[in-house]
C-alpha cells in the first residue's frame, strides 16, 4: 500500500501523529512493519521546558493535554534522532514550531538536508502555547507567511497541520495552498477544559487543553473533509482515529492517507491494527489499491 | 515490556477500603523488580490505561495490585470477576535500585502507597538486607494488614493504633530509606532523607514514554518522565513544591 503524498513517499497509509510517537524510539511494542510513515513530537529552536503538571485529564471519550510542546530543541534532534530516522525504512517528517514566520524559517534552514529527514510538518495551530501556535492558524495571511518562510528555505515535501479552531478551515486550507505547502494534515486537537469538583479550578495546570480521542473523530473527519474540497492538494485526515473504520472514514471522505495519534496511549499496536484493518477492508470489497476506494469529495 | 491479557484469578481486601487484585500475567511476574509497574487497560468506555505498582510477584505467574474504589476505572477494575480479563502492559518504569551497600533498610508507606512494598522487601531481603517497614494511615481500619518485615511498626493520625503521628515520624534511621505515599508525606521524607528512594505517583496517558503526560518537576529545572525515568526518584531531586498538592482522585 505504499502511496505518494505531497512529496513523501509513504510505506503505507497509516502514520504517527505528532505529539503521540516522541521522536519514533518510544514505542517498542508497534509492529513497525504497518507504519507508513511518522510525524516527530514538535520541535522548537531551544529545548522548552513545558508546561507543570497536571498535563493530562481523561474526558468522555477522550483525553485533554497541555504539555506545552516540551522538547530538546533542534540541536538534540539533529544530533540524537535524525542519524537514527536515516537507517529507516519509513520516512519521518519533523513537525516544526516557532513564535515568529523568521523563527520557523530558521527552524527549516537547519533541518534542511539533515539526513534522515524526510519533510515537515508545520505546526501553525498547537493550542497550548500562549505565544506562537494559535495566532498563525487562525489568520489566514499569518498561516501563508508561516508557510511562506519554510517554503523558500527547503526543496523538501512541506505539509501545513490545520486548526480545528477556526470559522472557516477552507480559507485557512487556500492560503497555505497558495503559498506554496504540498500537503495538509487535518485537524490537530481541539481546545477544551474540565474542571476539577475537589479544588474547584481546572484539572489541568494550563487551564485549557487540546481534546482528542473519539470524541473529536466525527468533528475531524467533516472539517479534513472541507479542507479537502477547498484545495487540490492531498489532506492527511487525523483526529480521534482507533480502529480501521474511522481511518476509513477520513479516507472516504476525501483524504489521501491518516494520522492515527491517541489511540497508540492506550494500545501500543493501534496503527498496526488500523492499517491491517484498511488492508483487509480493501482486500473484502476487491480493490486492488487504496486508489480504488471510492472517495465522497464534491468539489465546491 | 510486556502487553498481555491478564485474567483475574483473585480478590481480597486488606483494609477497610483498600483491595488487592491478582492477574495471571507470567510474563510480567518473572521480570518485575520492586517499584514498577504495569499500566492497566480497561477496555471499552476508558481511554486511558490506570497504571498500579506491582504489590507482589509470585512464582506461578500472578502479579497483584491494590487499590480504592476512587473513580469509574477503579470501580471497574473492582466489578471485575474471576477469569474477566484486563489489558496489561508492563512491567514499566526504573524501580527501587536496591543494589547499593545498605544493611538495613526503612520501608516508609502512607495509605495506598503500600503498592510498591512487598516488592521491596522481598528484593530487599533477598539482597540480604535487614527490612523495618513503616506503615501508616489516618485510623486502624485504613492500615493495610498485611505490612511485613524483620520488624514491623505502624502508625496512625489519630492514635488509633500504633504510633500516634506519621509514619514518617515514626521511622527508626537506618542505611536506605524507600518511601511511597502521599506528595505531602514524600516531601516530609525529602527533608530528612535527601537520599531516599521515593517511588511517585502521577497522572499517566502511555506509560511508555511518549505522551510526556506524568511529568515530574526537578530541582535542577525542567521535568522529567514518571513512566520512564521514574516512578522512583531521589528524594531531594524532586520539586515538591511544583508537584500538584493532590490529583483529582484521593491517594490518601
Amino acid at each position: 500500500m505504499t502511496l505518494s503524498i505531497g512529496g513523501v513517499e509513504l510505506r503505507g497509509p497509516v502514520m504517527a501523529a505528532s505529539g503521540t510517537f516522541g521522536y519514533g524510539t518510544e514505542v517498542p511494542l508497534l509492529e513497525r512493519r504497518a507504519l507508513g510513515g511518522m510525524v516527530s513530537k514538535g520541535i522548537f529552536l531551544k529545548p522548552r521546558a513545558g508546561t507543570p503538571p497536571p498535563r493530562i485529564a481523561e474526558t468522555p471519550a477522550g483525553m485533554l493535554n497541555a504539555i506545552g510542546l516540551q522538547g530538546p530543541g533542534v540541536d538534540a534532534l539533529i544530533r540524537d534522532y535524525a542519524p537514527q530516522w536515516a537507517e529507516w525504512d519509513f520516512p519521518v517528517l519533523v513537525n516544526i514550531n516557532g513564535e515568529s514566520a523568521a523563527e520557523y524559517g530558521e527552524l527549516t534552514a537547519r533541518l534542511d538536508g539533515v539526513p534522515g529527514v524526510a519533510g515537515f510538518e508545520i505546526n501553525i495551530s498547537c493550542p497550548n502555547v500562549e505565544q506562537g501556535g494559535m495566532y498563525f492558524g487562525n489568520d489566514p495571511r499569518a498561516a501563508a507567511a508561516v508557510t511562506e518562510a519554510v517554503r523558500s528555505r527547503t526543496k523538501l515535501p512541506v505539509w501545513v497541520k490545520l486548526t480545528p479552531m477556526v470559522s472557516d478551515i477552507g480559507v485557512i486550507a487556500r492560503a497555505v495552498a497558495s503559498a506554496g505547502a504540498d500537503a495538509l494534515s487535518a485537524v490537530n486537537t481541539f481546545v477544551g477544559m474540565s474542571m476539577d469538583l475537589n479544588a474547584f479550578r481546572p484539572r489541568l495546570s494550563f487551564r485549557t487543553g487540546g481534546l482528542s480521542g473519539p470524541a473529536i473523530h466525527p468533528l475531524a473527519v467533516h472539517l479534513a473533509h472541507q479542507a479537502a474540497r477547498a484545495v487540490d492538494i492531498p489532506v492527511v485526515g487525523v483526529g480521534g482515529i482507533m480502529t480501521a473504520a474511522d481511518a476509513l472514514e477520513f479516507l472516504v471522505a476525501g483524504c489521501a492517507a491518516v494520522q492515527v495519534g491517541t489511540a497508540t496511549f492506550a494500545n501500543p499496536n493501534a496503527i498496526a491494527e488500523v492499517h491491517d484493518g484498511i488492508a483487509a477492508f480493501l482486500a473484502g470489497h476487491g480493490f486492488r489499491s487504496l486508489a480504488e476506494l471510492p472517495r465522497y469529495l464534491p468539489k465546491d | 515490556m510486556r502487553l498481555l491479557d491478564a485474567p483475574l484469578v483473585g480478590k481480597r481486601r486488606v483494609s477497610r477500603d483498600i483491595w488487592v487484585l491478582g492477574f495471571e500475567a507470567p510474563a510480567i511476574a518473572e521480570e518485575v523488580r520492586a517499584g514498577q509497574f504495569v499500566n492497566l487497560g480497561l477496555g471499552r468506555g476508558f481511554m486511558l490505561r490506570r497504571p498500579f505498582s506491582v504489590y507482589r510477584a509470585t512464582a506461578d505467574g500472578r502479579i497483584e495490585v491494590v487499590l480504592k474504589a476512587v473513580g469509574e476505572g477503579t470501580a471497574a477494575l473492582l466489578a471485575m470477576r474471576e477469569g474477566d480479563s484486563v489489558s496489561c502492559l508492563g512491567p514499566l518504569g526504573r524501580g527501587f535500585d536496591l543494589g547499593g551497600d545498605a544493611t538495613t533498610v526503612t520501608l516508609i508507606s502512607g495509605g495506598l502507597g503500600v503498592a510498591p512494598m512487598p516488592l521491596a522487601a522481598r528484593d530487599a531481603r533477598d539482597a540480604g538486607k535487614q527490612v523495618t517497614w513503616v506503615h501508616g494511615a489516618r485510623t486502624a481500619d485504613e492500615l493495610c494488614e498485611e505490612a511485613d518485615g524483620d520488624a514491623v511498626v505502624l502508625a496512625t493520625d489519630d492514635g488509633s493504633s500504633g504510633f500516634a503521628g506519621s509514619a514518617v515520624a515514626a521511622a527508626p534511621e537506618s542505611d536506605l530509606v524507600l518511601a511511597c505515599g502521599p506528595n505531602r508525606m514524600l516531601a516530609a521524607v525529602a527533608a530528612r532523607w535527601p537520599d531516599a528512594q521515593v517511588a511517585l505517583e502521577t497522572y499517566m496517558g502511555c506509560g511508555t514514554g511518549v505522551c510526556l503526560g506524568c511529568a515530574v518537576p526537578l530541582v535542577r529545572g525542567g521535568y522529567d518522565r514518571a513512566c520512564t525515568e521514574g516512578p522512583v526518584y531521589r528524594a531531594a531531586d524532586v520539586d515538591w513544591s511544583a508537584l500538584p498538592s493532590h490529583l483529582h482522585y484521593a491517594i490518601a
